[in-house]
């Protein structure tokens, strides 16, 4: 029984090991939660911050320029 | 896997001094009355894995876990009370110990017993049978949280509510952000200072450059760089001053006309919340049932934790069934559910709007702190700049008002923003940048210097929009197809999981239930409209046609069957550490062959675990005793007094098979006194059951009833009632017999009969006994089936029966 059946731990840890091959995704969103996750702190907070981050990285190039 | 070698529990609730159960990894069958101190050993155990008693907790008012009343009343505060189990791998063995003062101890601390200790949590080790049913008539959502629970699956709830949270968030933002408006009005300051729309960098260069070459300057713009280096040089000491105010007064206008770019969306969000509020309290009924669904929760919560233990309801005080109730009110939970989902939607419409309005007042908040803002010329600027702020915040409050109070929600009519008045304070400032402008027609460097600086700022600003939301629309698509795919992930593991579980669940209730039609038992996820799980249902087929949920459709006895089912496959799905278990008075509610085929279920399909099965039914135990005795358990009968606590008693299908072992093996050692032992209990029981009457003695005392005199008792109860029964009887013979007359002092003699003698004697006694005791129904006449018109006693079934005088 317990060959077939996945435990939670199963299910999450397959889910991030493949979490690069699912379609649309944006590599560097799934950097940033598949970081929070190997550094055990995926929370919600984490999360958001994380996101964020990501906008104002994006938008620092652009800030640059104008200066 | 770890089995028990012996446990030994004393001081803990009814048993006083040490009860050692040798167990030596058997299972074995423990009768005891109510009373005895059966459920003392089940508490000791649930307090020696999970650190807490459950049903004791409503004894006290503390944080103590049920610790409280966990000591033996009797036992003295000096001593220690304990339960010390000594498992199959020695290195596991350990003794938990509470002192007077409550104090625990673990005398294991190694790393290997807490590991032990940790995987039991999620183990299935006892059922009770106040437990029995508590999966079947829980709610589907408690369902589906038990079984997430029971496989592990709590933390991948908690990845999926963050993955669908932070779905949800991204894309409230950017509904929230409103990019199309901000979009928008940078591109109307572009166009008002460069005359048209700009579509790249080296567009607005080139635009630029046109712009500029009035001023003949030697810099050509070919970057962002280059620009600042034309302001620099255009910007004079005398213009900044004018500068500064042109740039003040667009800024007003810009961000005035981001706020009327959202006042529609505003209003058009309020007025679909507000009619959404007054649909919802429309029906008064609504309202007051979701005010009962707090009521019901609590309810739910306080008799599933045990406060209540009799069948009554805690509210109206009335009798009713606790399983009954509880199930009413999981049903009547489960049809405010959705409601409840109604209220959430509508408490979602006023999260969102709220966030909204905030991004509206921010930007109104940012452009109040600007220092031009604190100059007397801009006072009523600023004066109409707050009247719009506190427009918002009027929203703001109704948005925060309790939906379901009586305070009502103002209607969007009376709280709509104007543009009207927002535009004619932008079209002001507008007017002042453009009159400051012209005031400076003779001064082109200024002119140009305005133009090129705002629709600099324009652009960059409108870059930054277009790359954030471009950044936040693919954080939200990769939001949600992390989460598509991992309740896909999820579901397909716990439909892999419900499907090799109900195969188990549907074997083990079709072992008990054969040839009832009920086949096919299932556990099956429910999803809602917005195809999320959010439950498990109980499906099975009757006479071939699918019937869900069971309490409709099966009587009691069933749904224990299918309690005990599920719960027989947790045991063989999830105890991986420990390889035993204890059934905790289960069968109250079952049958004659229903109980039959529990036993074999339990000694056929479990034959690898070890169960202490404990039961007060004597009926039961003595049906089952032979066939789980022949399968290798042990049997034990426990007895309580208020000297000794719960103390074990040699059974009586023990001391009867040993009778006819020793007879067979014409083995007198001890014969006699074994046969005599028999005949005081089952007199002991006689008496009690006719009512015979024996002299008073205090407690204990009163335990040491001798053959003799009980012998007398009945007879002299016979004498008086039954002269049909009392002929048949025929005690004085029984009398005659020497060894029957021995006292207190010389029960445990030698006796000197021979085996001749002594299988005389024992055929006496079982005689005796069987015009008392029916075979049919396994038990003994009794003033309890009293036939008040045939004026007979009579055994349960009504098979042995004879006149009686009451």
């Amino acid at each position: 029984m317990s060959k077939e059946i996945k435990s939670g731990k199963d299910v999450i840890e397959e889910f991030f090991s493949e979490i690069y091959n699912i379609d649309k995704v944006d590599e560097k969103t799934v950097d940033a939660l598949v970081s929070l996750y190997n550094e055990e702190k995926l929370t919600d907070k984490n999360i958001q911050n994380a996101l964020e981050a990501l906008v104002l990285e994006e938008l620092n190039p652009t800030k640059k320029a104008d200066e | 896997m770890n089995k028990i070698n012996s446990i030994n529990i004393t001081g803990i609730r009814g048993i006083k001094n040490p009860l050692i159960l040798n167990l030596k990894k058997k299972s074995i069958l423990l009768y005891g009355d109510n009373g005895s101190g059966k459920s003392s050993i089940t508490d000791a155990f649930e307090w020696f894995y999970y650190d807490r008693v459950g049903h004791l907790v409503s004894e006290e008012t503390g944080a103590t876990k049920g610790k409280g009343a966990l000591r033996n009343l009797f036992l003295q505060s000096s001593k220690d009370a304990f339960i010390k189990i000594e498992y199959s791998k020695p290195e596991l063995s350990s003794q938990k110990i509470i002192n007077s003062t409550l104090r625990t101890t673990q005398t294991n601390t190694s790393v290997e017993f807490n590991k032990l200790l940790i995987a039991s949590q999620s183990e299935n080790l006892i059922l009770r049978y106040k437990d029995l049913v508590t999966f079947i008539i829980a709610t589907k959502k408690e369902k589906l949280d038990k079984l997430q629970g029971i496989i592990g699956f709590k933390q991948v709830g908690v990845i999926r509510d963050l993955l669908r949270k932070n779905a949800g968030r991204i894309a409230r933002n950017i509904r929230a952000a409103q990019y199309d408006n901000k979009k928008g009005i940078q591109q109307s300051i572009i166009i008002g200072n460069f005359g048209q729309n700009i579509t790249s960098a080296q567009h607005f260069f080139e635009v630029a450059n046109e712009l500029i070459k009035p001023l003949k300057l030697k810099i050509e713009i070919k970057s962002y760089k280059n620009i600042k280096e034309v302001l620099k040089e255009i910007e004079s000491k005398e213009d900044r001053e004018i500068i500064e105010k042109i740039n003040f007064h667009s800024k007003v206008n810009e961000n005035l006309l981001e706020i009327i770019g959202n006042i529609d969306s505003i209003n058009t969000d309020y007025e679909a919340y507000y009619n959404s509020v007054a649909d919802l309290k429309k029906e008064k009924e609504k309202v007051e049932k979701l005010q009962i669904l707090k009521l019901l929760i609590e309810g739910q919560k306080l008799l599933q934790s045990d406060i209540i233990n009799g069948d009554y309801c805690p509210l109206c005080q009335q009798e009713k069934n606790k399983t009954e109730l509880i199930l009413d009110i999981n049903q009547r939970i489960e049809e405010l559910e959705e409601l409840k989902e109604e209220k959430e939607k509508v408490e979602q419409q006023a999260k969102d709007l709220l966030q909204k309005i905030q991004s509206n007042t921010d930007v109104l908040n940012a452009l109040i702190s600007e220092k031009l803002f604190k100059k007397e010329e801009n006072a009523k600027l600023q004066e109409q700049t707050t009247k719009i702020i506190s427009s918002l915040d009027k929203y703001n409050e109704e948005l925060k008002k309790n939906i379901l109070s009586e305070d009502k929600i103002l209607e969007a009519i009376t709280l709509i923003l104007k543009k009207s008045n927002i535009q004619k304070i932008a079209d002001d400032s507008k007017y002042l940048a453009k009159a400051l402008s012209e005031s400076q027609k003779k001064n082109p460097k200024l002119l140009i210097h305005t133009k090129l600086s705002l629709a600099k700022q324009a652009y960059g600003q409108y870059n930054k929009i277009i790359k954030e939301e471009a950044v936040l629309r693919k954080q939200q698509l990769t939001f949600e197809a992390l989460f598509a795919d991992f309740i896909k992930r999820q579901e397909q593991a716990l439909n892999i999981f419900l499907q090799i579980f109900s195969q188990d669940i549907n074997d083990y209730y079709t072992s008990m239930n054969p040839n009832e039609k009920v086949e096919n038992i299932k556990l099956v996820p429910l999803k809602d409209s917005n195809n999320d799980l959010v439950g498990i249902t109980i499906e099975y087929d009757f006479y071939d046609e699918t019937k869900s949920p069971p309490i409709a459709y099966l009587s009691g006895s069933h749904i224990n069957c299918l309690g005990l089912s599920f719960y027989l496959a947790s045991v063989k799905a999830f105890n991986k550490q420990n390889s035993f278990f204890i059934l905790d008075d289960i069968v109250s509610s079952y049958d004659r062959p229903h109980r039959t085929r529990f036993a074999r279920l339990l000694t056929s399909k479990f034959n690898n675990y070890q169960i202490l099965l404990l039961t007060h039914e004597r009926e039961f135990y003595e049906l089952i005793s032979s066939e789980v005795k022949s399968k290798g358990w042990l049997l034990q009968d426990l007895h309580w007094s208020k000297e000794n606590g719960t103390v074990l008693q040699i059974p009586l299908v023990d001391y009867k098979s040993q009778i006819e072992e020793k007879l067979s093996n014409k083995d007198i050692n001890d014969l006699g006194n074994l046969i005599r032992k028999y005949l005081e209990r089952q007199l002991k029981i006689i008496a009690f059951e006719i009512e015979a009457k024996v002299t008073f003695r205090y407690n204990n005392i009163n335990e040491k009833r001798m053959a003799a005199e009980l012998l007398d008792a009945v007879q002299s109860k016979l004498s008086k009632a039954s002269k049909e029964l009392k002929d048949l009887a025929e005690i004085p013979k029984m009398k005659g017999i020497p060894m029957f007359l021995g006292n207190t002092t010389s029960h445990d003699n030698e006796f000197q009969e021979s085996i001749g003698d002594l299988e005389v004697i024992w055929e006496d006694v079982k005689n005796l006994i069987h015009y008392f005791f029916c075979s049919d129904c396994n038990k003994f006449i009794s003033i309890k089936h009293y036939d008040s018109v045939e004026k007979k006693i009579r055994c349960s079934c009504g098979d042995l029966k004879y006149e009686w005088k009451k």
